[in-house]
């Protein structure tokens, strides 16, 4: 866990630094365009505030990704399962009229539904075909994606609306803002520490872990490989669906023509950054929303083109990730060769 | 008549990037490589070449300058997965993103705009029109007056089935996903064979790219390979690689394609026609799996 906090600290200070020189060799000054990015992502009221509520989808659809790649299936899925949530979430928002009691959690429901539907698809072609979840996830991306905008072109199209979204849902279905904060982070914590509590303390959790790491010791030691499987699958499919359910409720209140397209590979990116931890999936979720919430006041100040931040989170991913290998063999050598002195001793 | 024509041809547009990129995913597939680069690969290929087409006002040193992208791409991989031992899968999924993150950034930065670059100045690979063949009256006009990068993927299909088979390399390029060590023991290093497998896949991957930005249409729009190395890395592991296997696949995926382009003037909407070439994927593994359960059987 130390080795892991280390390669990650080295690793995102490594990235910086190499986005610095990208920075100065286009011309900018890195140093004020740095303080931009944390200015209005961290070190302002307003910016905190939006840095969290922009976290939500990104470490829910890392949630997702994260257990499913430490539990096996390679669920490739979380931009559709996401959309197919937030129709989920818009569909009982619009049509369904109750009390917020009632509708808040309804709504949410539906949003966990949609995406389990949506992956759940998946797992039952890779169980009754052996159709491997890997291309198929991500082809059903696409035919959700497809799906979302025909159904926001012509259903349920606002007729006062230029560009292709539904009207806006009841306002009983909105999440309120406490103290500037969405509530829709509520959610995402309590997610995060169910999903924390699920793999790490949980009978389940380890099935799935170990499921993860070797199938076949997993069969023999008694777990329900194939029934684990479909469990993982819907999970996480409905942690996707949730971050879809609460962007709609929390934030523009109706599903927008390309909604899950600026998540789309985020969830999985911070998956692949935090190896499939769930602490470090939600800490890499607060960098990298930070990142994207700093990168318009950084646009705004420093004339730096805000896409400069995709290009410094694949940067980071790749560091990372790389860092975590080298650093690994740079500490096995050091094992050997303390190992080494005290047999020869 | 001028249906079936229409058809072979959109149906020809839509298979060659496909193809392409598939003859070079199956070089990395035959060399042991989990590659899923072919996708970020094709996208700064697309990119390079119109940003070579449009400043050196040439469609070669655009096609050039395409090729010299996927190759720094392929480098990152190399660096990163063969050198470093970093894990491919995530490898290539950085790669993507990287390769998604980098073309939106360059097109801000250099072109100025958001969406989609196109501008008079970008020089289009011209159509070729086959010399002998031309004249033929009804297979001159199925055959001939497509894009150069056409005829290139064709001889790319052939020339890599006979490298993959018929030599040297071919032979080590496969030991090399069979049983890298017996590879290593026997002299040839494994991971040098990898290294040149990555940099004959990101040659064809520039080539895909750059018949997607400057053979079709002239321009560059933000994430325009839309999935078509995924697309094409299903391609190679449903039919284990086999260059002739790809072709066929690829035209069967161009034939898709181009029914979604057949369909847009009819009464279906176009949200619809846009999902046949993924839902083709998906039916095309039904099929692939269907058929190996009955071999095992």
């Amino acid at each position: 866990m130390r080795k892991q906090t280390l390669s990650g600290i080295l690793g995102v200070l490594a990235a910086f630094v190499i986005g610095a020189l990208v920075l100065a060799l286009q011309g900018f000054n890195p140093v004020a365009t740095y303080g931009a990015l944390l200015q209005y992502s961290l070190f302002s009221a307003s910016g905190f505030t939006a840095t969290l509520t922009r976290a939500v989808p990104l470490i829910l659809t890392g949630l997702s990704a994260s257990i499913a790649f430490a539990s096996g299936p390679v669920n490739l899925g979380q931009p559709g399962q996401l959309e197919m949530g937030a129709l989920g979430a818009t569909l009982i928002g619009l049509f369904v009229h109750l009390p917020s009691a009632f509708l808040i959690p309804l709504c949410i429901l539906a949003a966990l539904l949609g995406g389990a539907l949506w992956s759940g698809l998946a797992a039952l072609l890779k169980r009754a075909f052996a159709m491997d979840e890997f291309i198929v996830t991500l082809m059903l991306n696409f035919i959700a994606d497809y799906f979302a905008l025909w159904v926001i072109t012509y259903p349920l199209f606002d007729p006062s609306a230029s560009s292709p979204m539904t009207r806006s849902i009841n306002t009983a279905a909105w999440l309120p803002d406490l103290g500037g904060v969405n509530t829709s982070v509520l959610f995402m914590v309590l997610a995060a520490v169910i999903c924390w509590l699920i793999m790490s303390r949980g009978r389940s959790g380890y099935e799935w872990r170990m499921t993860g790491q070797n199938p076949l010791f997993a069969r023999i030691g008694g777990c329900k490989v194939d029934a684990n499987y479909v469990r993982v699958m819907l999970v996480t499919g409905a942690l996707a669906g949730l971050a879809g359910g609460l962007m709609i409720m929390g934030g523009p209140h109706r599903f927008v023509k390309g909604l899950g397209a600026n998540y789309a590979w985020d969830g999985i990116m911070i998956a692949v950054v935090a190896s499939n931890g769930i602490s470090g999936t939600f800490l890499y979720g607060l960098l990298f929303s930070a990142l994207q919430q700093g990168a318009i006041g950084m646009e705004l100040v420093t004339a730096v083109p805000s896409e400069f931040i995709d290009v410094l989170q694949a940067v980071i991913v790749l560091v990372v990730v790389a860092g975590r290998v080298s650093l690994n063999m740079v500490f096995d050598r050091l094992a050997t060769r303390r190992k080494l002195k005290e047999s020869a001793r | 008549m001028n249906v079936l024509f229409g058809l072979v041809s959109a149906m020809v547009v839509g298979a060659t990037p496909i193809l392409l990129a598939a003859i070079g995913g199956t070089f990395t597939f035959y060399a042991g490589i989990f590659n899923i680069a072919m996708e970020g690969m094709m996208l700064v290929g697309a990119f390079c070449a119109v940003l070579g087409s449009f400043f050196l006002h040439s469609w070669f040193l655009g096609v050039l300058c395409a090729i010299a992208g996927a190759l720094i791409m392929a480098g990152i991989f190399i660096l990163f997965a063969v050198k470093l031992h970093t894990d491919e899968f995530l490898t290539g999924i950085a790669l993507n993103l990287f390769a998604v993150g980098l073309t939106t950034f360059l097109l801000r930065d250099i072109f100025h705009v958001k969406g989609a670059f196109t501008d008079a100045g970008i020089r289009a690979i011209p159509s070729v029109k086959l010399p002998l063949i031309d004249g033929i009256p009804f297979l001159g006009r199925l055959l001939s007056g497509y894009n150069l990068i056409v005829y290139v993927a064709v001889l790319a299909t052939v020339l890599s089935a006979f490298v993959i088979f018929r030599t040297r390399f071919g032979l080590r390029l496969r030991a090399a996903g069979y049983n890298a060590v017996c590879l290593n023991s026997s002299g040839v290093p494994a991971s040098m064979i990898r290294i040149w497998s990555l940099i004959v896949c990101a040659v064809c991957c520039g080539l895909a790219g750059a018949y997607l930005s400057l053979g079709y249409v002239r321009l560059f729009a933000e994430n325009m390979s839309a999935g078509r190395g995924w697309i094409s890395l299903a391609a190679v592991i449903l039919v284990s690689g086999n260059p002739w296997g790809i072709a066929v696949i690829s035209l069967l995926f161009g034939f898709f394609d181009g029914l979604t382009v057949f369909l847009q003037g009819s009464r279906i909407p176009t949200q619809f026609t846009a999902m046949i070439p993924y839902v083709a994927t998906l039916g095309s593994l039904y099929l692939y799996s269907v058929r190996k359960k009955r071999r095992q059987a």
